[in-house]
């Protein structure tokens, strides 16, 4: 916790020796409230990985180091086949996103149909929709073809949801890549696959990469999708905790809490230093923030 | 086909072959978004039979019941705290947002990716949290030895919509902060701007589009969202979203769900159409 706060403060002097600082320009409350900004967003989070490994039962005092809650969860079949069933979810949710999201890009930034406008719309709308309009129409879509509620309903919601994400963000690398390489390519007898594919794709890897595990994060912590869209069982975990939280706050949810993020963790961490792992001088944050803007 | 003998004729198959890759993703879209969408709207004017099953029909009265004055008052707060949440986020927002581009030096990357990081924690586990520290036994309360009464009240809904989309805000006016040119900061206090003036008449108007697009995105969750009252607030602070989720899982009235689910949607959709046409503005602009 400390460590994240004290960030801002150990900039100035760095900032200092870059540019010659101007007092009036750099006034001291911001300082003051971006640490206490921080540390209203990361309080809660530390509270639930601290008591996460508390060896009582006790929200209140930390009472000692234990693995009791983990224990609890790890042990129980049902929460066990609810992790497996989330991971199948987010795995497969980001091989189909991933691959139909990055043949959407390619064909918007580069096909000029009379369709290219209203796809582009279409793959936008879902990204500002609000997840219950999604998650009630994907309900009502299901049980009107007669669908049966299960983990194949849960992952047809989130790769509907996913593909924008992915398109978003490998459109952006693709229109910064422009069509002179392809072109080169084709020039030299290149078939327009064997372009796409030895060409393009390598260059886009990156940013294929960072979707992917972007989407795989999002899937994974999923809750209102999934919650609408869900079988019997097994259920995924976002909705355990959902039902587990309306019965009372218990301290097995802090685990699964914590041992959720660091799969998120773990994700995001791949995804923001993959491309730079593969030789790549950008680094993951760019690729996924980068052409975005506004 | 002929692009490998003659480039001027690369045309036409580049534009079939690009489409190609169109296709599925369109398709899918098409299949589980749009049509979707159109089953919601057929349903939210059906009936339910004795069993509570969905009939199709023709039964606007779905639309009026929602302004009954049961219901009104819950869409009138859903749109209150969700404008309550944007104000707030504004506020803490964009001081961040500035804070990072203009003084973040070498750091920016992290410190805009710790913005980002809590919004990868699990929104349950993050709300719950707060349940945690603001409960009437929790960890507040019992460090402070007060016994103040913070869920279940407006303020504790609201905190935790702040808490859950603050990010939205952050990240597009820091997009709009960075893109800005210092120099027009510096230019504006050359010119004797206090510090005051330079913001409203240089920086602000330079960010505004920032501010909006944050403003919309922050919008368009806080309005749909359920968990926050679901678990900070009581039945008094229930927001269109815990009304909705009631008629799927305990009223077992879908059409009047879907019914409010359409209501909300065509209300989001004139802020959706503004964001997205000031987006493809934006996006035009940069490529430009």
């Amino acid at each position: 916790m400390s460590t994240v706060a004290e960030r801002p403060a150990a900039i100035a002097p760095e900032r200092a020796s870059a540019r010659p600082p101007k007092d009036f320009d750099r006034p001291r409350f911001l300082r003051v409230f971006a640490w206490i900004f921080y540390l209203f967003m990361f309080a809660p989070i530390a509270l639930v990985v601290l008591f996460s490994f508390n060896s009582s039962r006790s929200l209140q005092n930390f009472e000692g180091f234990s693995f009791t809650w983990y224990d609890r969860f790890f042990s129980s079949e049902s929460l066990r086949s609810s992790l497996i069933a989330s991971i199948e979810i987010a795995a497969v949710t980001m091989v189909v996103a991933t691959t139909l999201g990055t043949m959407l890009a390619y064909g918007l930034v580069r096909a000029r149909t009379r369709w290219s406008g209203a796809a582009n719309v279409m793959m936008l709308i879902p990204l500002v929709t609000p997840e219950i309009v999604a998650g009630v129409s994907a309900l009502l879509l299901f049980t009107q073809i007669g669908l049966h509620l299960s983990l194949t309903t849960i992952i047809l919601g989130h790769i509907t949801f996913s593909i924008s994400y992915v398109t978003v963000v490998v459109r952006g690398r693709l229109a910064s890549l422009g069509p002179e390489v392809e072109n080169a390519a084709l020039d030299l007898g290149a078939t327009r696959l064997q372009t796409f594919r030895l060409v393009t794709l390598p260059e886009l890897w990156p940013a294929v990469l960072a979707a992917g595990l972007l989407v795989f994060a999002l899937s994974f912590d999923d809750f209102v999708l999934s919650f609408f869209t869900t079988g019997e069982s097994p259920q995924p975990l976002p909705v355990r905790i959902w039902s587990a939280i309306r019965f009372g706050v218990t301290p097995t949810i802090n685990a699964i809490g914590s041992f959720m993020l660091a799969i998120s963790l773990l994700a995001i961490g791949l995804a923001l230093f993959l491309p730079r792992l593969l030789g790549r001088r950008e680094s993951g944050l760019g690729v996924l923030l980068g052409r975005e803007g506004a | 086909m002929g692009s490998r003998l003659d480039p001027g004729e690369g045309g036409v198959s580049e534009q079939r072959f690009a489409s190609g890759f169109l296709f599925p993703g369109a398709v899918w879209l098409l299949l589980f978004f749009l049509v979707p969408l159109g089953i919601l709207l057929a349903i939210s004017f059906g009936t339910t039979d004795d069993l509570g099953n969905s009939l199709y029909g023709w039964h606007p009265e779905n639309y009026r019941d929602a302004f009954d004055p049961l219901f009104a008052p819950v869409l009138l707060r859903s749109v209150g705290y969700a404008l309550a949440t944007v104000v707030l986020c504004l506020a803490i927002g964009y001081p961040i947002a500035y804070y990072i581009a203009r003084f973040g030096g070498r750091r920016k990357n992290v410190l805009i990716a710790l913005v980002v990081l809590p919004f990868f924690v699990n929104y349950l586990v993050r709300t719950y949290a707060w349940v945690a520290i603001l409960g009437d036994e929790g960890i507040f309360n019992g460090a402070m030895n007060t016994d103040i009464r913070f869920l279940n009240t407006p303020y504790a809904v609201i905190g935790g919509l702040v808490y859950g989309y603050l990010a939205f805000m952050i990240l597009p006016i820091y997009a709009a902060l960075d893109r800005m040119d210092p120099s027009l900061i510096e230019a504006g206090k050359d010119l004797y701007g206090s510090r005051w003036h330079t913001f409203r008449h240089v920086t602000f108007p330079h960010t505004f589009q920032g501010v909006l697009a944050g403003a919309v995105l922050v919008f368009l969750p806080a309005v749909g969202d359920f968990v926050s009252a679901q678990l900070l607030g009581g039945p008094d602070e229930y927001m269109v979203g815990n009304l909705i989720q009631q008629q799927f899982f305990a009223a077992e009235n879908w059409p009047f769900g879907a019914a409010l689910t359409t209501l909300m949607m065509l209300f989001l959709l004139i802020f959706m159409v503004m964001y997205l046409r000031s987006a493809a503005k934006a996006s035009r602009e940069a490529m430009a």
